[in-house]
């Protein structure tokens, strides 16, 4: 009990601190959001309790994330289990957005995190916009630093042949529908999940 | 696995380019969320459980 840790009222102002990142990445594994902080809520209290075995001086966010990632997988048979893209998300992505073309990348963006492995979208999630080192990643992620880097590789592959497929569809008509937009997406996203990488581009 | 012979400069600055507006998105997309108002909810969560423990 004499070891150097926060106190407990400077743990809970990062905590608190760190509560958009937590939402942020729980958002990312669930993909509903009410899930997403049900699950966010979950880890927060279970960091809380945990506060004494956290070491000073260490990533507090790392150690949150790997508290966030454990709940999420040994409780699978949880509700906050990632759903399919919600079409409503969809449409919103296209009519939030004033410039198509990006809105499409967006859209198609979002879906093909979707159909991205797990493992593959949580690293590059990770690394890619939480702020995170591949060290830390690693960590998180319990595995080595080598198997991250290739994850975060595929799966910025994976992203940008969707990403290419959707703007091939889509060029040149302004007028497309969001609902056809989608579904076309989401054609492409099971074409390229279901084969595997080997012949992606006929 | 990867098979093109001699990707030309072009195209190794379009795929800079590409790899550059889908990590500009990705962070787009989780920024939306830590961006969001933090629910009431969560820090009402995190009173409660210090005071309960301040209870013991």
């Amino acid at each position: 009990m004499t070891k150097p840790t926060l106190d407990d009222e400077a743990f809970k102002a990062e905590l608190a601190g760190l509560i958009p990142h937590l939402r942020a990445f729980a958002r990312s594994l669930c993909g509903n959001a009410t899930a997403a902080d049900d699950l966010a809520q979950e880890a927060m209290l279970k960091a809380w309790k945990a506060r004494e075995s956290y070491q000073q001086g260490t990533n507090l966010k790392a150690w949150t994330f790997t508290i966030l990632r454990n709940l999420f997988y040994s409780e699978k048979r949880r509700s906050w289990r990632r759903q399919q893209l919600d079409p409503e998300v969809a449409e919103a992505t296209l009519i939030a957005n004033d410039d198509p073309s990006s809105a499409m990348d967006l859209l198609a963006l979002r879906t093909g995190l979707t159909v991205l492995p797990e493992d593959q979208r949580e690293a590059l999630i990770l690394v890619g916009a939480g702020g995170l080192s591949y060290e830390e990643t690693a960590e998180i992620c319990g595995c080595a630093v080598g198997t991250i880097k290739s994850r975060v590789s595929r799966a910025r592959k994976a992203l940008a042949e969707i990403i290419d497929k959707s703007q091939g569809g889509f060029s040149g008509d302004g007028k497309l529908r969001a609902s056809e937009a989608f579904d076309d997406i989401m054609k492409q996203a099971d074409e390229l999940s279901s084969g595997s990488t080997a012949d992606a581009r006929n | 696995m990867d098979q093109h012979a001699g990707g030309s400069a072009d195209d190794d600055r379009s795929r800079k380019l590409r790899q550059k507006r889908i990590g500009d998105q990705l962070r787009r997309l989780y920024d939306e969320v830590t961006e969001e108002a933090v629910p009431e909810e969560f820090l009402n969560l995190l009173e409660q459980a210090d005071n309960t423990k301040n209870k013991q």
